[in-house]
């Protein structure tokens, strides 16, 4: 079942003509070609996309997909192109914090992403209505994703960050075994309860093999604008903890700033408003640490990235 | 910490031997009839109680691969010529049995 095709069927009755291809097929094979080479293809619109990276939690709420937008910014900044891919089916997030519009159907089977200030973006939020649940069983799920990843046209980009769901089930392995990830990039907030779940997270990468490329302590503490001093709301230090625990840098300690909520809530994400407020300053520090952990890790071991053997 | 080696090489060594060179250099050899044999898909091994579904005998010695292709970064799965193509065959415990 085509997700895509499914849901203009059923949420838009008034499109027109130019924004729905004729047919849409179902998903595309990956591209069948020689035993393995490591610039071999990857997945169908996957393959002029350079790196993958998670963003990933297993906690809900700690601000994954805020990281994920203002880290996508960030990047952007450093002079890169780059996508994002809402992978939360179930609790979207990426279009309000945006407002992008809905991508449009190309010609055969691909989708043209959504366009925010650059960057390219794609959330189930934009082919449903406002308020509508997606109520779909882990493979449907799963199907979804595939379709992210194999009929939208992301086109040539340097880095595509997926921001995750919570958890650790159908989406994670789904993404794990049909993208070839180059990284996760772990948030937290900096209380136990909150280490608990992502210890799950850094677990799940570890078995999958992706390198966790550091960690994000977000809502870490908070400036009174009175007093100056750090009031540290949820403890102090899980993201440090957590990052010694699995091997990776702390990449930043992200302040609690009403702004970013109200930021996220407009529809104008705050490194977009307040690039250099003290969050905003974070950001382009976790992008300049995410960009040279990704050189380090990226095929130092010679490993092959995709690889198909035919047997003779 | 778990194993993060990967496939440096990999290649058909005979006609149903699968060879692979990992990352630290070590290199392994697998017999295809064995691997079929060793598929922990929830087709051939129960999911909870984890109890053989699979009857080893009734794979033939003649069972050959049609393709093996990289799972993720962690793992591969191998379509065989029965059909039988929902094994996934992570890297370590490639390693553990090869």
């Amino acid at each position: 079942m085509n997700f895509f095709k499914k849901v203009q069927d059923k949420f838009s009755p008034k499109r027109t003509e130019t924004e729905v291809a004729p047919s849409v097929a179902a998903i595309p094979v990956p591209p069948v070609e020689t035993a393995s080479s490591a610039e071999a293809p990857k997945v169908g619109a996957l393959d002029r996309v350079k790196s993958l990276i998670a963003v990933g939690s297993g906690k809900g709420g700690v601000g994954k997909s805020t990281v994920s937008l203002n880290l996508a910014l960030a990047l952007q900044q450093q002079g890169k192109k780059v996508g994002l891919m809402d992978a939360d089916i179930y609790g979207p997030s990426q279009q309000h914090m945006t407002r992008a519009v809905r991508p449009k159907l190309l010609d055969g089977d691909l989708i043209e992403p959504s366009d925010y200030e650059g960057i390219k973006l794609i959330s189930v939020a934009m082919f449903s209505n406002s308020g509508q649940a997606q109520l779909l069983r882990g493979p449907m799920a799963a199907q979804v994703i595939r379709q992210f990843l194999s009929q939208v046209a992301w086109g040539e980009l340097d880095y595509l960050l997926i921001d995750l769901p919570p958890g650790t089930g159908d989406i994670q392995l789904t993404l794990a075994q049909i993208a070839p990830l180059s990284g996760a990039v772990l948030v937290t907030t900096p209380q136990e309860i909150s280490l608990i779940d992502v210890r799950k997270a850094v677990s799940m990468f570890q078995t999958l093999n992706v390198p966790i490329l550091g960690v994000v302590e977000n809502m870490s503490y908070f400036i009174c604008d009175s007093c100056e001093k750090k009031h540290y709301i949820f403890q102090q230090s899980g993201g440090k903890k957590l990052a010694a625990e699995c091997g990776a840098p702390l990449l930043a300690e992200i302040p609690i700033d009403p702004r970013v909520a109200e930021a996220s809530d407009d529809g104008r994400p705050m490194f977009v408003q307040h690039p250099s407020s003290t969050v905003g300053q974070a950001y382009t520090q976790i992008a300049e640490k995410v960009l040279a952990q990704e050189q380090m890790h990226r095929g130092s071991d010679g490993a092959l990235g995709y690889f198909l053997l035919e047997w003779k | 910490m778990a194993d993060s080696n990967r496939v440096k090489r990999i290649w058909q060594q005979d006609e149903r031997t699968l060879g692979i060179v990992w990352t630290d250099g070590r290199k392994s050899l697998y017999d295809v009839v064995e691997l079929r044999r060793q598929c922990r898909c929830a087709h051939c091994i129960d999911e909870v109680t984890r109890e053989l579904k699979l009857d080893p005998d009734s794979v033939p010695e003649s069972l050959r691969p049609v393709r093996i292709e990289s799972v993720g970064r962690y793992a591969l799965t191998i379509q065989f010529t029965d059909g039988h193509k929902t094994g996934i065959y992570p890297f370590e415990r490639l390693r553990e049995i090869g």
